[in-house]
C-alpha cells in the first residue's frame, strides 16, 4: 500500500478537524432487519445538516485451523471472480440503498473509496465515503477484526462518535460471519467509553424513558439524552425507582434535579414517574411502554469486574424487551 | 508513516480537545474532564482487554502449572503426566483460541525440550513425517487446483446432469462435491463449489429471506457432501494421513512381517472406507430436504441463467486439460505408489509439477496456504507420539476402560460406538485433523487394552472425525459455506444431529457387517 493510499485511508477512516463541530453517529450493521431499523432511527436522530453517519460491518479475521490450512481468502476470491458480493458488501449496499430510499443520500454526492490490507488479508479494511455539498458525510466501512466486538470497540474509539447504535437481534434473523450476537451488543454498550444505543424491537414514536438517580453522573446523562432525543423530536420521560417507601423522597429529588438540568438545556420533559420496588424489574416493566430505556453506567467496564458483579445496567441490558441506551 | 499510524491507533488516541460536539457546546461535560478521563482509561482498559482476551491462555497455563506439581497417578510416569498436561493445555488452546494457533505449536515444541528434557534435534526430527509432508503437499495442490478455475466446468456438468428439480440439483451437488472431496480435500471442493451454489441461490431471488431454506439445502449439500466423502480415500483429508502415520509409528515393526498389515496403503483404505461414503450420499439429500423443506421445488429459471453465464466462459482450454491430466497422474501416484513413495511425496511431486508447468505461481501457493497450520499439525503429531512413548496414551486408555466397563462398554459394538461418540464430540470443537492427532494415540492404545483390532478402532476414529456436522468450525467446508452469509449457526445444529445419528449408525453397521467381509 502506498503512503498516499494510507493517508487517504486514514483521512477517511478517522474523524478530522473538519468534522469537529458535527454530530457523528456510528451504526453497526450485520444485514439484519433489526440493524436496518437501527439505521432508520439513526437517520431520524441525525436529521438536519450537522450530522454525519458511519455504517460499520465487521468481518471476523480468518482462522487458519478452521480452514485446515487453506486460506479463506481463496474462497472469497473465487466468489468475486464469479461476480458475487461478499456478505459484508451486500449488507452495506443494502444499507446504502435504504439511505437513498430515506432521501438521506443522493446520487450527486461525491464518492471516495479507500482500502487497506490487514494482516495479509487482501480484502482488508474498506471505506466508501459519500459527501454532500453541504458537508454532510456518510461512510460505509467494512473492517476486519479478531472478533466483532473488538472491531466495533476499536472503531468506536477511533471515530470518537457522539452516538453508537447497535442492533440486538434476538431472533437470530441475520446470518453469516458478521452477525452481531446479543452478547456482542451488550459488551459494546458496557465497554465503550461513549454513548451506546442498543436497539431491540425498536418502535420509534414512544419516547425515551430516562432512569435517574440522585448521582451527578445520572443527572448529566439525563441531560445528554434529552439533547439526543430532541434531535428526533422524541418526548422524554423521567423515571426514578426507590427500593422502599422511605426512598421516595430521594427519588423525587433525583427527578427534580434531572428536570431542572434538562430544562436548562431548553427541553421540557413530558412526564415524571416514581415507582417503588426492585429497580431492575421496575425499569424493565415500565420501559416496555417506551421506545428507549436510558441509563447511565453504574459499573466498571472491566469484563473481569463484570464477571463477578451484577449491576442495574447489565441486568437491564439483558432483560429489557426493548431498546436501551447507555449514556456517557 | 509509522507515527501517523500510531496516532490513529485507538489505544494511543485521546479525545481531541478541539472537537466540540453539540453536547459539549451545550455545556454537557467539560472537555478537560473528558480528556483526563480518556487519557486514564485506555491504558487501563488496554491491559484489561488484553488480559480478558487471553483469559483462556492464563487459565490453561495456571491449570497446567498446578497439574505438573501433583504426584503422578498410579500407573503413570512423571513424563506421562507432563505429556498429558501439555495435551490438556493444547486442547484448551485449540478450542478457545486465545493466542494464534501456530503459537500453540511452538509452545508444544518448546515444552517437549524444556519439560520433557528431549534433545531438540530429536524434537525437530519428530516434526516432519510423511503425514506432515502429505498435509503440506495437499495444501499446495489445493491452491493449484482452485487456481485453475474449473468450477464453471463443474457447475455446467452438474446442471446438465441433474436437470432443474431442486432435489436432483442437491443430490448432484452432494455427489460431485463428494466425488471430488474424496480425493482432493474438502476445503478445495467447498471453495470451488460455493460460487456455484450462491449463484443458483441469488438467481432464484435477490431477497435472502425468500431463499433461506433453498440456500440451506444447497449449501449443506456442499459441506456435508464434502464431509462424508473426506473419509473415502487417504488423500481425502489430513486426518486419514495422520491415522496412517500413527498405525505405522505405533504398531509397525520392520523385524516382524506380521506387522506389515499396519502399513495401510491407498487401495486398502479405499476398500474399507469408500463404500461408507457412497451409502451415506442418498441419506444426505434426504435429511437436508426433510429438515429444510425448500419452497422452490424447481429451479428452471435460475438454472437457465446459470447455463448462460457458464457458456460465456467458452470451451475448455488446453491448460484445463493439462491441469486435469496432472491431477489424474497424482491420483494414479497415490493409488499405485503411496506404499513405496509415501502419500506425502506423491502430493509434493504433484504440487511441484503444477509449478514446473506454470499452471500456478509460487506467490499464489505462498499466499493461499496457511503455513502455521502445517506447523500445528506437525506439533500435534509429535505430541501424539510422545503420548505413546511415555505411556500416557495407554494410561488414559486403561482409565477410560475402567470407567466405561461397568456400563458394559468393554469391547465390540458398544466400544466402537463409545469411540465414535468420543471422537464426534471432540471433532465438533476443533478441526478433524487436530482431533485425530490428539485422540488417535489414545484410541489406538484403547484398542490394544480392550483386545480390539487397532486397525478397526483407528478407522472408526478417523471416520468419526468427519462427523463434525454440528458446528461452523467443525470442518473447513462448514466454515466456507457459513461465510456465504446465508446460514445461521443454529442451522448446523438443526440438521447436524440428524446427520450425526445417520453417519454413526451406518459406520457401526459397516464395521459390524461389511468390514469382516473384506478381511478386517
Amino acid at each position: 500500500m502506498t503512503d498516499k493510499a494510507q493517508n487517504d485511508y486514514d483521512q477517511a477512516s478517522a474523524s478530522d478537524e473538519t468534522t469537529a463541530e458535527r454530530f457523528s453517529i456510528l451504526v453497526c450493521t450485520d444485514g439484519s432487519d433489526e440493524s436496518f431499523a437501527a439505521l432508520k432511527y439513526a437517520v431520524r436522530i441525525g436529521s438536519g445538516t450537522d450530522a454525519d453517519l458511519t455504517l460499520l460491518y465487521i468481518r471476523p479475521m480468518d482462522q487458519g485451523l478452521r480452514m485446515a490450512g487453506l486460506q479463506a481468502s481463496l474462497a472469497r476470491e473465487n466468489m468475486l471472480n464469479w461476480g458475487l458480493e461478499l456478505p459484508g458488501t451486500k449488507a452495506l449496499r443494502r444499507a446504502r440503498d435504504r439511505l437513498v430510499e430515506l432521501e438521506w443520500l443522493s446520487v450527486d454526492w461525491e464518492q471516495t473509496i479507500t482500502h487497506k490490507s490487514v494482516a495479509g488479508d487482501p480484502l482488508g479494511d474498506n471505506v466508501t465515503t459519500y459527501t454532500s455539498k453541504e458537508g454532510r458525510s456518510i461512510a460505509l466501512k467494512l473492517h476486519v477484526a479478531t472478533t466483532i466486538a473488538e472491531g466495533i470497540l476499536d472503531e468506536c474509539e477511533r471515530g470518537n462518535y457522539d452516538l453508537t447504535i447497535i442492533a440486538k437481534s434476538e431472533d437470530d434473523d441475520a446470518a453469516g460471519p458478521g452477525h452481531i450476537h446479543p452478547e456482542t451488543a451488550d459488551r459494546v454498550a458496557l465497554e465503550h467509553s461513549g454513548t451506546v444505543l442498543v436497539t431491540r424491537a425498536l418502535e420509534e414514536s414512544h419516547g425515551h424513558l430516562v432512569c435517574v438517580t440522585d448521582e451527578e453522573s445520572s443527572i448529566r446523562a439525563a441531560r445528554r439524552d434529552a439533547v439526543i432525543a430532541a434531535r428526533c423530536m422524541c418526548p422524554v420521560y423521567l423515571l426514578s425507582v426507590a427500593s422502599e417507601e422511605e426512598g421516595r423522597e430521594t427519588a423525587a429529588r433525583a427527578i427534580a434535579a434531572a428536570k431542572s438540568e434538562i430544562e436548562a438545556a431548553g427541553i421540557r420533559p413530558s412526564g415524571e414517574i416514581i415507582v417503588i420496588g426492585d429497580p431492575i424489574t421496575e425499569i424493565v416493566e415500565e420501559g416496555k411502554k417506551y421506545s428507549v430505556i436510558v441509563l447511565s453506567p453504574d459499573a466498571s467496564r472491566s469484563r473481569w469486574r463484570r464477571f463477578f458483579s451484577k449491576t442495574t445496567t447489565i441486568e437491564v441490558l439483558k432483560r429489557a424487551h426493548n431498546s436501551v441506551m447507555v449514556v456517557r | 508513516m509509522a507515527d501517523r499510524n500510531a496516532a490513529k491507533d485507538p489505544r494511543s488516541q485521546t479525545r481531541n480537545p478541539a472537537r466540540l460536539n453539540p453536547l459539549v457546546r451545550m455545556g454537557l461535560g467539560s472537555p478537560v474532564q473528558s480528556i483526563k478521563y480518556m487519557q486514564a482509561i485506555p491504558a487501563v482498559r488496554g491491559v484489561g482487554r488484553f488480559m480478558w482476551n487471553r483469559r483462556w491462555f492464563w487459565i490453561a497455563m495456571i491449570i497446567g502449572s498446578i497439574v505438573l506439581q501433583l504426584p503422578p497417578p498410579e500407573g503413570l510416569s512423571s513424563e506421562g503426566l507432563t505429556v498429558l498436561t501439555m495435551s490438556l493445555v493444547a486442547i484448551v488452546l485449540f478450542v478457545t483460541e486465545p493466542i494464534p494457533l501456530p503459537a500453540v505449536a511452538l509452545l508444544i515444541v518448546v515444552g517437549q525440550v524444556i519439560l520433557l528434557g528431549i534433545d531438540s534435534d530429536v524434537v525437530a526430527r519428530s516434526l516432519m513425517s510423511d503425514s506432515v509432508l502429505f498435509i503440506l503437499g495437499s495444501l499446495m495442490l489445493a491452491v493449484a487446483v482452485v487456481k485453475q478455475k474449473l468450477d464453471k466446468r463443474i457447475a455446467y456438468f452438474i446442471v446438465r446432469m441433474t436437470g432443474t428439480r431442486t432435489a436432483y440439483i442437491c443430490a448432484g451437488i452432494s455427489l460431485v462435491s463428494g466425488l471430488l472431496a474424496s480425493v482432493i480435500g474438502e476445503h478445495t471442493v467447498a471453495a470451488m463449489m460455493l460460487p456455484v451454489a450462491i449463484t443458483l441461490i441469488s438467481l432464484t431471488s435477490d431477497n435472502p429471506k425468500d431463499v433461506r431454506k433453498l440456500a440451506a439445502v444447497l449449501l449443506f449439500s456442499i459441506s456435508y457432501g464434502c464431509s462424508i466423502a473426506g473419509i473415502g480415500t487417504p488423500s481425502g483429508g489430513a486426518r486419514n494421513a495422520i491415522m496412517i502415520g500413527y498405525w505405522k509409528e505405533f504398531f509397525y515393526d520392520p523385524t516382524n512381517p506380521e506387522t506389515r498389515r499396519f502399513l495401510v496403503d491407498y487401495v486398502s483404505w479405499v476398500i474399507y472406507c469408500y463404500p461408507i461414503f457412497l451409502i451415506q450420499l442418498p441419506f444426505v439429500t434426504m435429511i437436508l430436504l426433510w429438515t429444510f423443506k425448500p419452497e422452490q421445488k424447481n429451479m428452471a429459471r435460475a438454472v437457465a441463467k446459470l447455463r448462460r453465464q457458464i457458456k460465456s466462459a467458452g470451451p475448455m482450454q488446453g491448460t484445463d486439460y493439462v491441469a486435469i491430466g496432472v491431477f489424474f497422474c497424482v491420483l494414479v501416484g497415490w493409488i499405485g505408489f503411496s506404499d513405496t513413495l509415501g502419500l506425502g511425496t506423491v502430493a509434493i511431486l504433484g504440487a511441484v509439477t503444477f509449478l514446473l508447468i506454470g499452471l500456478v505461481r509460487w506467490e499464489d501457493i505462498n499466499s493461499g496456504v496457511n503455513w502455521g497450520v502445517v506447523l500445528l499439525y506437525a506439533a500435534a503429531i509429535s505430541l501424539g507420539i510422545q503420548m505413546k512413548d511415555t505411556g500416557a496414551a495407554l494410561w488414559v486408555a486403561n482409565s477410560f476402560l475402567a470407567v466405561v466397563s461397568p456400563l458394559g462398554i468393554e469391547s465390540g459394538v458398544p466400544l466402537w460406538a463409545a469411540v465414535s461418540a468420543l471422537t464426534t464430540a471432540v471433532t465438533n470443537t476443533m478441526s478433524n485433523g487436530a482431533a485425530v492427532a490428539v485422540l488417535g494415540p489414545i484410541t489406538l492404545k484403547l484398542a490394544t487394552a480392550a483386545g480390539e483390532s487397532p486397525l478397526l478402532i483407528g478407522y472408526i476414529t478417523a471416520i468419526s472425525s468427519a462427523f463434525a456436522y454440528l458446528t461452523v468450525i467443525g470442518t473447513p467446508a462448514c466454515t466456507i459455506v457459513y461465510s456465504s452469509g446465508y446460514l445461521k449457526t443454529t442451522d448446523f445444529l438443526k440438521v447436524g444431529y440428524r446427520m450425526v445419528i445417520m453417519s454413526t449408525i451406518l459406520l457401526i453397521l459397516s464395521a459390524w457387517l461389511y468390514w469382516p467381509l473384506v478381511g478386517l
